[in-house]
């Protein structure tokens, strides 16, 4: 390993990289937004008897659970504009595919939340002269959302690594200027370590978190 | 718009051949793995508070970053360090390899915590040493619960290879681009590729599901 360590260049060059991070947190709380609210509206969809409810929205889970989400941006970026007519910028494929893929996963998420609460509680809203919706809002959601913030919060963590992929479509985030970093002072070593710390200095803290929130929640549920 | 599927059909071998090797990075990476991860654990689990936390920062790093930049790393940064070569094969291997064991250490650690201490004592009490009670008590117990996580995680690693197509590794992602380009039919070939990874995916996960069903009726405990 006789490498000359130089991060010289990546300090010098902090404003490339800053440009990227923004862009990544910006398709991060666009994405992680419309995942996590589109998905607990799927997620009431799924839990819901009703057939033209529970069918649909099972047929949407598994579609973007069960591939993966890189093809799915590819889809929305190349194959969608030419279904529609509508052109995809690198920005909106990518948001597209992720969001819908993060909406998947987290309406199984509030699902599993929702099923967890006892039916007692249904009941009690009932008797009370609740309507569903009622019973739902005010009963169930408050208690079910406590149960299911550790995965969602892993979810979240999930979808912040994702970003990286709209790289692929060529959408300007910490990864793709990283990569021109690398190309335009060759120094492939100090650019794709920088990105990698990046990501390791922003979500380690938040990981930690969530051991601390799992613990808090555990101890409040005794 | 009009659908036409014959470039597609025409190229079905070479999609073929993308999608077996799909499947053997996903194999070969679960091969090394998931042995690399058991390791990890019982690093982690050490009462050896330095290898314990070595252990911990090599999973929480490859569990925070992203598998997209540890592949880039690994295939442009790596080979320069260490001054070797690296195919895009050995390069998606080692990433893939590492990156799910950094998630099996996880999947392991909670196997075998979520067993009885009473079993740590039982076998302690009848002379067996710290490795013996681990291999003959434990693990076969801790194995049985992480059984769901572990195919779980297995799925999240064959769609996650579809990144060794960014670094021109001939998986089936890598063959939709060419054909795509080739044929100017990216609606068409996307589609069926979609739909092909769906099939795949979608069998092993119903698969995991009706497995974690029987072992949920044996009365078996599951670990997330």
């Amino acid at each position: 390993m006789d490498h000359n360590w130089d991060f010289a260049t990546i300090f010098t060059n902090w404003r490339v990289y800053w440009v990227g991070l923004q862009a990544t947190l910006l398709m991060f709380g666009v994405t992680v937004a419309l995942g996590m609210l589109g998905g607990l509206f799927i997620g009431i969809l799924r839990y819901m008897k009703h057939p033209a409810a529970a069918w649909p929205s099972r047929a949407f889970v598994e579609v973007f659970r069960n591939t993966p989400v890189l093809v799915q941006i590819i889809w929305f970026y190349y194959a969608f504009p030419i279904l529609t007519g509508i052109e995809t910028s690198p920005f909106l494929a990518a948001v597209l595919g992720i969001s819908l893929n993060t909406m998947a996963f987290s309406a199984e998420i509030y699902r599993a939340g929702i099923q967890s609460i006892d039916k007692g509680q249904w009941e009690a809203g009932k008797a009370i002269g609740m309507s569903f919706a009622q019973t739902m809002r005010r009963i169930i959601l408050p208690v079910a959302l406590k149960t299911v913030l550790p995965a969602l919060t892993n979810r979240g963590i999930e979808v912040f690594k994702m970003s990286t992929l709209a790289s692929v479509v060529a959408y300007t985030e910490t990864l793709s200027q990283a990569k021109l970093i690398a190309e335009l002072n060759y120094n492939p070593i100090e650019s794709y370590t920088a990105v990698a710390l990046i990501f390791f200095v922003v979500l380690y803290p938040v990981v930690q978190g969530t051991y601390a929130l799992e613990r808090v929640l555990n101890r409040s549920d005794r | 718009m009009e659908w036409d599927f014959s470039p597609v059909i025409g190229s079905l071998d070479i999609l073929l051949f993308g999608l077996l090797n799909t499947l053997k990075v996903t194999g070969l990476a679960l091969l090394l793995g998931v042995p690399l991860g058991l390791g990890l654990a019982l690093m982690r689990l050490s009462q050896n508070r330095p290898v314990s936390m070595i252990s911990a920062f090599i999973i929480e790093f490859f569990r925070t970053t992203p598998p997209l930049v540890q592949l880039f790393w690994f295939f442009f940064a790596f080979p320069i360090l260490f001054n070797i070569n690296m195919t895009p094969y050995t390069a998606a291997v080692v990433t893939f390899s590492i990156q799910s064991s950094a998630f099996f250490a996880e999947i392991f650690r909670s196997g075998i915590q979520s067993i009885d201490h009473g079993q740590w004592e039982g076998s302690k009490a009848i002379g067996m040493s710290r490795n013996q009670s681990l291999r003959r008590i434990i693990l076969p117990q801790a194995v049985k619960r992480m059984i769901p996580a572990f195919m779980e995680r297995s799925i999240e690693l064959l769609k996650t290879t579809t990144l060794v197509s960014t670094i021109a590794y001939t998986d089936l992602m890598y063959q939709a681009n060419s054909i795509a380009q080739s044929t100017f039919r990216p609606l068409e070939v996307y589609s069926v590729v979609a739909v092909i990874y769906f099939v795949l995916i979608f069998t092993f996960s119903q698969l995991s599901i009706m497995i974690e069903h029987r072992l949920a009726k044996s009365g078996e405990g599951t670990v997330n």
